[in-house]
């Protein structure tokens, strides 16, 4: 195609010299605590973010400032698998330069948000110093490779976190960009110039992000069916691996009113051996680098290339490219994508605290919950190693059966297992506002609220220790994972929101749109009468996405193309 | 107005003789009409006898020093050179600043009029003088006859210890005193006034026959400003900090109905502001004078209700004969008991019962407060900024409040109307448009800053000019952030460096930054850059200059005293200037 049809984003990829551009002079500009929007496309492909407290908008431009600009940093931690010396590092700099806060993402990571940018190379050297950084955490590359967190099955969870920290340095950009920027590593003469630094992706990356994760059935708390690339364990009787089936094509990001984007459930194109997995997997990357749509970028995800070009073109070309095909998928089993709380016994030995963390926000909270100086006196005692999950939760792993009365006891001390409802405990909520620049509603500061509202109903019906998955986003684009959810809601505008249900628990099947444009007391209001009849008409162990179907609240969605259709209320309640 | 001088009446010429002059002297300008004077006065010198025609006797000369920073030494300097005149001297006003030492002793006859700033210091101009003055080498001053007027403010525990300290030293290097001292407070007019109408009495020739002496008329200088107390109406009302940060920086934009004071980049405005209702109610009470309305509204508009001098002190015991009180200034703790206290502290603390007359004597009439001027007439017309930070801090388990800065951003609003007097500073202005300029403006220091970089834009200046900022959150307290960074890209401000000192792990002031841009500056100064400080006085304005001093030191291999040197010579070739408060 004509390089006119380009996007912006492509050529700028392509003049920035391996992601240089004009960083380095933007991040020394004394003047302004942003950069040029330039800079802020190739900030991203270094993992940050350049972001602006929007609670102060209103006021700024009338006191003659800029924009309250702060930087939002996020790791790269494949797995989310964290020492307790790495974790103190995080502490130290959150309480410095981030206000006091670190936030667990969907993805098993942590960001950093407000970090003045002046304070950035310095936070960004004491990551690197306890062998962390933030490479391509954000832009048009392979970001954080997701695996199962759940630390019961010892053995396969290491093979599969190994497997995952193996793939993110695989497809980790070459450029010595981000050493020479920000942690004044010495200049690679010419490499700006050169042809040959990334061998993978070349000089304009992705067109879009790319993203991976390994699931380990029953367990599918990655969301394996919304990775763009998922790899689903298969298990053999003596607990080895035997090898992976593979999902292509999943993703959540949409726009209100475009149908033409949609959210996507991942197919399972077939099954590949352990040794095969990282030819499959280049395969994959580079077939998308080749076939992904670079002049629109709300069209350049893979799974809108797998819908163009259909799934035997695709697996025909992984064949090809991998030099071998797929065999036949493997049956497969998912019981849920959420988290089990408290204490496990893994099969090492060994114990494993998974503990709630509302919305993945650690924070020392005026109603003294003290997350954030909890999990620092845990980390300074903890001997294993800390866990982050696709959930926004945090495992304590590998804990000795003689030091679990420590750790309960920090725990107990900083009242970190403030009691929840099961809904809540199911529940997650993306960043949105203040710091969110997509955000349309209010997010993260809002859920617990609704929560406690919707808990009032479900107690009133005797549903209170029932798991049911809430989500919420502050937009459409998808965060937190919301159209695999059997409740989500999904932000439309300041206070508004589109109500979806009827997502498989274990995360197999989206949800519907139910209700639009609902303010608070609508989505009670809302859901009121279906926790009423789930109460009353379910079956014994159905799931209330299931049920939400049967019951003919909502149409099933089959897969992303019908997700738009046959929209709204469908029985009158 | 160009202060037309007409030949009075009275003058010893025939009618005819005084329209002649007058067609001549009329017209004249100020420097025709002083070089006439000067050329007569030559004339009388040389051809010594008296001419019987017109018998005015040749002026004795009179050396009128004065040390001030915010010129009201210099205005009394200017009023003591009138009436000297009307006496038949022939007055040399000397700004201390230049006063050439050596040269003192010839004076037979001298006065020094000199303020005390900072803690006791003298006016940032006078201080090198002044220490020369101080040190061995000052010359002996044997057969000179001198007098000297302080200016203060009672508020300082340093009570006019300059305008003390040359009294003395003056006597001990043999002059003679024939005037006595006066100290003076904030309101000085009146005793001020008085003082000179003495000392003129002292110093005039005692034979003057005051009668027959010619007035000679210099008019007033050239286009004088009004400096009149005018109204004016406060436009905008914006506090420049974000809302989370601790501090208050109010941004007033003052429009004038007509009377603009014609100010210039670099003067101040005096502001006169009324004191905190909530304040004077609350000493009231504990006065036992609530309820006095008339009172209530005279100290709240017109009274200083919060300083509290040792002079208060004095006054307390003296008027209500309070024990305890006199007992504190007995002790000879008085001093330490009111550091950090206010009248309110000495009212509560020792409680009786006082009279309107009583409360009224403790306090002194309420004085205006200066503040910079944030802008320039050619940008923005008959408009004048005002940048004032509110004053709040706690001391002995109180809230305290600064009177005029509080005035400003609790209880002035927009709309509201406020009374003000141009302060001119021709100390503290622009030097020719082709010069450049450093400006070291932390805080509200800041502020002529925007009224120079406004100016230098509208006039197209050539110069370049640096700005030196600093404040405590890069996000929460850049102020007039937006303005700076329009000001560079549209040339008006050539370079700029912020120091923020709550931001980053190491604390950094603009004499940080000054330092690590040292090279660059020494070689801005090195091309004739005029350098200019406004803002704290107490640490900053010092700092500063110790900087440039280690500065010239470093990057010329200078020894400390020649580097100390280079700096004292900007000082007086009038390149090296402060507004510091
Ligand atoms: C922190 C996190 C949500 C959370 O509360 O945990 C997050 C936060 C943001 N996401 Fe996301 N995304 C996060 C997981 C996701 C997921 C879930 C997942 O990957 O499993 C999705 C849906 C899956 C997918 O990619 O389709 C997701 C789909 C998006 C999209 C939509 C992409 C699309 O194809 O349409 C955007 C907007 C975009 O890329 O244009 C986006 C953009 C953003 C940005 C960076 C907003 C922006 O571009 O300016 C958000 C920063 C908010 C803030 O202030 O921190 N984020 N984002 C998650 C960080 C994950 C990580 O550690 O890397
Ligand atoms: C030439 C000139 C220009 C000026 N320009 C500006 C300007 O542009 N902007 C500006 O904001 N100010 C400026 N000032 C200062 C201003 O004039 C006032 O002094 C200031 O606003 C305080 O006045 P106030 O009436 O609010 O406080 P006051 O009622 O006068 O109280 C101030 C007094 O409170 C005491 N005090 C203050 N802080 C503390 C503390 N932390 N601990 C103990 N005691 C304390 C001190 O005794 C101090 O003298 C300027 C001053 C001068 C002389
Ligand atoms: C920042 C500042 C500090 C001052 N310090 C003293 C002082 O220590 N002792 C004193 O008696 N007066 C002090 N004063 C009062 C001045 O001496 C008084 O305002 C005087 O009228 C100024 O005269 P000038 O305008 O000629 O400089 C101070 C005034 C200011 C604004
Ligand atoms: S879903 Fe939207 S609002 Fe929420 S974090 Fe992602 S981009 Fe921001």
């Amino acid at each position: 195609m004509a390089d006119k049809d380009l996007s912006p984003m492509e050529h700028l990829k392509a003049r920035s010299r391996y992601l240089r551009g004009d960083l380095a002079e933007d991040m020394a500009d004394p003047l302004t605590g942003g950069v040029s929007e330039d800079s802020a496309q190739l900030l991203k492909f270094h993992g940050m973010y350049l972001q602006d407290d929007r609670d102060l908008r209103p006021e700024r431009t009338k006191k003659k400032l800029e924009k309250a600009f702060g930087f939002m940093i996020r790791l790269r931690l494949p797995g989310g698998v964290i020492a307790p010396k790495q974790w103190l590092t995080l502490d130290a700099i959150a309480r410095e330069f981030a206000g006091d806060t670190l936030r667990l993402t969907t993805r098993q990571t942590f960001q950093l948000h407000g970090v003045l940018k002046f304070n950035v190379k310095t936070a960004l050297k004491r990551i690197n110093a306890v062998a962390l950084d933030t490479i391509a955490a954000c832009g048009d590359d392979n970001r954080g490779v997701m695996a199962v967190s759940n630390p019961h099955q010892s053995r396969v969870h290491a093979e599969a976190y190994d497997l995952a920290c193996r793939m993110s340095l695989h497809f980790k950009p070459r450029t010595h960009a981000y050493y020479e920027i920000f942690l004044d590593g010495e200049k690679v003469a010419g490499e700006g110039e050169r042809d040959d630094v990334e061998p993978i992706y070349g000089k304009t990356y992705m067109p879009r992000k790319f993203k991976i994760g390994f699931a380990v059935p029953p367990s599918n708390d990655i969301d394996v069916f919304a990775q763009d690339l998922g790899f689903i364990a298969v298990v053999g009787p003596g607990g080895e691996i035997e090898g992976w089936n593979v999902a292509v094509g999943g993703g959540m990001g949409m726009t209100h009113g475009e149908p033409e984007t949609y959210p996507r459930i991942g197919d399972v194109l077939g099954f590949c051996r352990p040794d095969d997995l990282f030819a499959v997997a280049e395969a994959v990357v580079t077939i998308q680098r080749d076939w992904g749509d670079r002049t629109n970028r709300k069209h350049a995800r893979l799974k809108y290339t797998l819908d163009d070009r259909g799934a035997d073109a695709f697996r025909a070309e992984i064949a090809k490219r991998a030099g071998k095909a797929l065999e036949p998928a493997r049956p497969y089993a998912f019981t849920s994508n959420g988290d089990r709380y408290g204490w496990t016994e893994g099969d090492n030995g060994k114990h494993h605290l998974t503990l709630f963390i509302e919305n993945g926000r650690l924070r020392d909270f005026a109603d003294g919950r003290r997350l954030l100086t909890g999990m620092r006196r845990i980390a300074e005692v903890h001997g294993g190693e800390i866990r982050l999950t696709p959930n926004q939760n945090l495992i304590v792993a590998n804990v000795d059966a003689d030091k679990r009365g420590e750790i309960d006891a920090l725990v107990a001390e900083h009242g970190m297992t403030a009691r929840a409802s099961a809904l809540r405990r199911n529940s997650i909520a993306c960043v949105a506002l203040p710091t969110c620049g997509l955000a349309l509603a209010e997010s993260e500061r809002y859920l617990p609220d609704l929560i406690d509202a919707l808990d009032e109903k479900l107690a009133a019906y005797g549903l209170s220790e029932d798991d049911i998955v809430i989500r919420m986003t502050g937009c459409p684009n998808g965060c937190a994972r919301p159209y695999i959810a059997e409740i989500a809601l999904v932000g439309k505008g300041p206070g508004r929101y589109n109500l979806y249900l009827g997502a498989a628990f274990d995360g197999s099947r989206m949800n519907k749109l139910y209700a639009e444009d609902l303010e608070h007391d609508g989505i009670v209001a809302a859901l009121d009468p279906v926790f009423a009849a789930y109460a009353r008409e379910r079956q014994k162990g159905e799931r209330f996405g299931d049920f939400t179907i049967r019951a003919g609240f909502v149409t099933a969605t089959v897969n992303g193309r019908d997700f738009h259709a046959s929209t709204g209320a469908q029985r009158a309640s | 107005m160009s202060g037309f001088a007409t030949i009075p009446k009275t003058a010893p010429f025939a009618e005819e003789e005084i329209d002649l002059l007058n067609r001549v002297v009329g017209p004249a300008n100020a420097l025709q009409r002083a070089w006439l004077a000067g050329f007569l006065a030559g004339v009388e010198s040389v051809t010594g006898q008296a001419q019987p025609a017109a018998p005015a006797r040749p002026a004795e000369p009179i050396t009128i020093v004065y040390a001030s920073e915010s010129g009201n030494c210099e205005k009394l300097a200017n009023d003591f050179a009138k009436a000297a005149r009307k006496n038949g001297l022939k007055p040399n006003i000397v700004d201390m600043a230049d006063l050439d030492l050596a040269a003192l002793g010839k004076a037979k006859r001298l006065v020094v009029i000199a303020a005390t700033w900072g803690e006791g210091e003298p006016p940032a101009r006078a201080v090198r003088t002044y220490n020369e003055l101080m040190g061995e080498g000052a010359p002996r001053l044997d057969g000179v006859e001198f007098g000297v007027l302080a200016l203060g403010d009672t508020a300082y525990v340093e009570f006019c210890a300059i305008g003390k300290k040359i009294d003395e030293r003056l006597a001990a290097l043999g002059a003679k005193r024939v005037v006595d001292r006066v100290d003076c407070d904030l309101d000085f007019a009146q005793p001020a006034s008085e003082w000179i109408g003495g000392a003129l009495k002292v110093l005039a020739p005692p034979d003057a026959d005051r009668g027959r002496v010619i007035e000679v008329d210099f008019g007033k200088p050239v286009a004088s400003p009004n400096t009149e107390i005018v109204e004016a109406e406060v436009s905008e009302h914006i506090n420049l900090n974000s809302s989370r940060s601790a501090k208050e920086t109010v941004h007033l934009a003052l429009t004038f109905d007509g009377a603009m004071p014609a100010y210039e980049p670099g003067d101040s405005l005096d502001l006169y502001a009324e004191n905190d209702p909530a304040y004077v109610d609350e000493l009231l009470k504990l006065a036992g004078l609530a309820g006095d309305d008339a009172l209530r509204a005279e100290l709240i508009k017109s009274r200083d209700v919060t300083t509290l001098s040792l002079k208060t002190l004095e006054t307390h015991a003296e008027k209500t004969g309070h024990h305890y009180v006199k007992a504190l200034i007995a002790d000879g703790q008085a001093k330490e008991w009111i550091a950090g206290r206010q009248l309110i502290d000495l009212i509560s603390y020792f409680p009786i019962a006082l009279d309107a007359e009583k409360l009224r004597a403790l306090t002194r009439p309420l004085a205006p407060r200066a503040y910079s001027i944030a802008s320039s007439r050619r940008e923005v017309g008959d408009e004048a900024h005002l940048l004032i930070s509110a004053v709040r801090y706690d001391s002995h388990g109180r809230a305290r409040k600064g009177v005029a800065s509080n005035y400003a951003a609790e209880r002035l609003k927009k709309g509201g109307r406020v009374r003000v007097r141009l302060k001119p500073n021709k100390h503290f202005a622009l030097p020719a448009s082709d010069k450049d300029i450093v400006m070291i403006g932390p805080g509200t220091g800041v502020a002529p800053f925007r009224a120079f970089v406004q100016e230098r834009r509208a006039t197209a200046a050539k110069g370049r000019s640096w700005l030196f900022f600093g404040d405590r959150q890069f996000t929460h307290d850049f102020l007039y952030q937006l303005d700076w960074q329009e000001a560079l890209k549209d040339g008006a401000l050539t370079r700029m460096d912020v120091a923020f000192s709550r931001d980053t792990p190491d604390k950094v002031y603009v004499q940080d930054k000054m330092w690590e841009q040292r090279r660059d500056l020494i070689e801005w100064l090195d091309g004739g850059a005029h350098f200019y400080v406004c803002g704290d006085a107490k640490a900053m304005a010092k700092d500063v200059r110790a900087t440039l001093v280690r500065a010239y030191a470093d990057v010329k291999g200078l020894s400390p005293e020649a580097a100390e040197q280079s700096v004292a010579a900007l000082e007086r070739d009038k390149r090296y200037l402060q507004d510091t408060y």
